[in-house]
């Protein structure tokens, strides 16, 4: 994906592209300096609200509560984007901005409210859209966020347990 | 961590000459006969044969050293330590997932051990297509024979766990034959930790074989350093130039090394090997660099077992068919060897499809969750002609690799087969790896939803554990990078000793044709270089 990308997002890129290219980071970074900004942290929250929904919430099956679960993943979430290399963390930077922008938030996502807000039926609509979008980078945009946040949450020994996996056998 | 004994750290403690990273700062200069970049298969070979020949050898690795007692077998911990881009390395559009290993031993440290001779097929096509002449199977025989005594290759004798299992159970019903997976290992604890670093030192990857060999004798191995440049002057390389890099691959503090060499060996695998000679500028008359490199496209089928399959335990492959690399010829439509992939919490999360309700489902079923893999058979159609390799503009590489409808109409015959074999095995339900697809119960509803799921890249997962080609070789310099002895066509005093030689992909794992075609390679060097004749084992 290369620099600019995101920024040249087909419907309504015009209007994103007006608000000035760099300056679109600038607005709300959602990435910055290899951590995840308060903004960040919302986007994340949301997005991990609705890629683990059910997971998340399933208070029989999670040792903790939900929003120490919650704390617990964007910590580790920010140590897996922190490892990863310096292009692909800017590709994220760059995708948490558009998101975070309202006017991206809204053409590219097609989400109406904040992503704080954000009800769990607009979470899961607005991941399926991005899901089986025809548009190439709505497809991408959707595996970036959903793999991202899988992967970070089920790397915690904490959500072993209810996924029957026993961790490493010991030696 | 491991209480077992850690044959690196003994070699450490006992004064091997280890330097860069915590290891020591990195002088400036350094001089030696042969300049090795990387310490995979191919480097780790070289390094072992030459130093066997006297040869003063130096490795440079862009990855950390890390051995037995840091394996503690945590997914994270072992991708962002082991594996190139935190085992996230994709493909330009992202549509395609790429394992390889950054780390002493490179891939091999992470692989999954399996071992395979370069099939009669394959060679047949490259003495045809690439008039590689000396690729024949009794020529090559001697040379695979001695990898597999000094690395342990050997069937798999012990029982295939519940996850192998299911391959054997639905092809035998189906009437496919299927064979047990030569591994090198020595002593295996069946533990299925192999793609998260071997804790036990079973496995005979090179971390564990030929680089503390070469370390033995004098070797000098420096590490978390990258070799950014070849110094090529007159035609000929003279130098490599090297800078210290942190875990994640930025440049980090410390001075830059000048490593002189009288000759030197290119033996970062594919991707990165052909990404160094972009960035030296290398000669490249018939823009072939780069081009070619191969995959191996995985696609995966998982299904949900009411018995119970654990697929994190056990050797995580040991059956395997190349039954549908042969019902067509190699030259026709793309054929794929099925095996099986190990399963652990994040690569399975990240793998499967869907999200929400539906992957909550999906995960409270990972218990009993099997899953098999067609790895496809690149290369060899008109169709199929790889992917390309271009540098970005920090020098990185990024591999555009697109999926052209040839080798879709393949994946949607690798999908159809495998839930064929997993229905028969008595699966209760399958789900293609697909985003569009979902679980089936019965075998005519799974096959007639796959005839009919649009095969596109990003809705189609895809991954890659073996990434091939690049440096191609071939018996002119019209066809190929390297010569058939792995030499550089037009520059002197530099050879390619990795997978990015194969022109075409391999339809097998490729750890044992590197250390296969490596090793002839390296002792006629040796040879040259020294006049003596040196062998693995």
């Amino acid at each position: 994906m290369r620099r600019r990308t995101w920024l040249r997002i087909g419907i309504g890129g015009a209007a994103l592209l007006a608000l000035g290219g760099g300056t679109l980071a600038l607005v709300r970074p959602g990435w910055s300096a290899g951590r995840l900004t308060p903004a960040g942290r919302e986007l994340f929250a949301a997005v991990a609200r609705g890629v683990l929904a059910g997971t998340l919430s399933d208070r029989a099956a999670q040792p903790m509560p939900h929003a120490r679960m919650l704390a617990a993943h964007l910590e580790r979430l920010q140590t897996t984007i922190a490892a990863l290399p310096a292009p692909t963390q800017q590709d994220i930077a760059e995708l948490a901005a558009v998101l975070l922008h309202p006017l991206g938030r809204r053409l590219f996502a097609g989400l109406a409210t904040d992503w704080r807000d954000a009800s769990p039926a607009e979470l899961q609509a607005t991941l399926q859209r991005l899901r089986i979008s025809s548009l190439t980078l709505r497809q991408q945009a959707f595996h970036a966020l959903r793999d991202l946040t899988n992967g970070a949450f089920f790397a915690g020994p904490g959500t072993w347990e209810a996924i029957g996996y026993p961790g490493p056998r010991p030696i | 961590m491991s209480s077992l004994p850690d044959p690196i750290r003994d070699g450490l403690a006992r004064g091997w000459k280890v330097f860069g990273g915590p290891h020591g700062a990195l002088p400036p200069a350094l001089a030696c006969d042969v300049a090795i970049v990387g310490s995979g298969a191919g480097a780790g070979i070289t390094a072992d044969l030459l130093s066997a020949a006297g040869l003063a050898v130096v490795l440079v690795e862009e990855g950390p050293l890390r051995s037995s007692r840091d394996f503690n077998q945590l997914e994270s911990e072992a991708y962002p330590s082991l594996y190139q881009e935190c085992a996230s390395r994709k493909t330009a559009d992202k549509a395609i997932g790429i394992l390889q290993g950054r780390c002493v031993g490179g891939s091999t440290t992470v692989n999954w051990t399996s071992s395979f001779r370069t099939p009669a097929a394959t060679l047949a096509y490259w003495r045809e297509h690439f008039g590689l002449a000396t690729f024949v199977d009794d020529a090559l025989a001697p040379w695979f024979a001695q990898a597999e005594q000094r690395l342990a290759i050997e069937p798999w004798g012990q029982p295939a766990n519940a996850n192998n299992d299911k391959l054997r159970i639905g092809c035998a019903r189906l009437g496919i034959g299927v064979a047990a997976i030569p591994r090198n290992v020595r002593g295996c604890w069946d533990l299925g930790s192999c793609g998260l670093g071997c804790p036990t030192n079973a496995k005979q990857s090179m971390l564990l074989t030929t680089i503390p060999a070469a370390l033995e004798r004098g070797a000098q191995l420096v590490v978390q350093t990258r070799a950014e440049l070849l110094e090529i002057a007159d035609g000929k390389v003279v130098a490599v130039h090297c800078a210290p890099v942190t875990t994640n691959g930025q440049r980090a503090a410390g001075p830059a090394l000048r490593l002189a060499a009288r000759h030197v060996v290119v033996a970062a695998g594919a991707i990165n090997s052909p990404a160094l000679l972009m960035r030296s500028r290398a000669p490249d008359p018939y823009r072939l660099l780069g081009r070619r490199t191969f995959l191996h496209p995985v696609v995966l089928s998982s299904a949900v077992f009411d018995d119970a399959i654990a697929g994190w335990q056990g050797a995580p492959q040991s059956l395997y068919t190349d039954h549908f690399l042969h019902t067509a010829p190699i030259d026709g439509p793309i054929g794929f060897k099925l095996e099986v992939p190990p399963l652990h919490p994040v690569i399975v999360s990240s793998t499967l499809p869907g999200f929400g309700l539906e992957q909550t489902a999906t995960m409270k079923g990972f218990a009993r969750t099997q899953a098999l893999i067609a790895l496809l058979r690149d290369g060899f159609h008109a169709e199929s002609p790889g992917g390309q390799v271009t540098l970005r503009d920090d020098g990185s590489p990024l591999l555009d690799y697109p999926l052209t409808p040839f080798v879709l109409e393949g994946a949607r015959r690798a999908l159809h087969h495998m839930a064929e074999i997993q229905f028969a095995a008595g699966a209760r339900s399958v789900l293609p790896v697909h985003e569009r697809a979902r679980p089936c119960r019965q075998w005519d509803e799974a096959r007639a939803m796959i005839a009919a799921l649009p095969m596109q890249p990003q809705l189609l997962r895809v991954v890659s554990a073996h990434v091939m080609g690049g440096c191609g070789m071939a018996a002119s310099a019209e066809r190929g990078v390297a010569r058939p002895d792995g030499r550089h066509w037009q520059l002197e005093r530099l050879s390619v000793h990795d997978g990015s030689l194969f022109p075409t992909s391999l339809g097998v794992n490729p750890q044992l044709s590197i250390y296969g075609i490596v090793a002839r390679m390296a002792s006629e060097l040796a040879r040259e270089l020294t006049g003596r004749d040196v062998r693995l084992a």
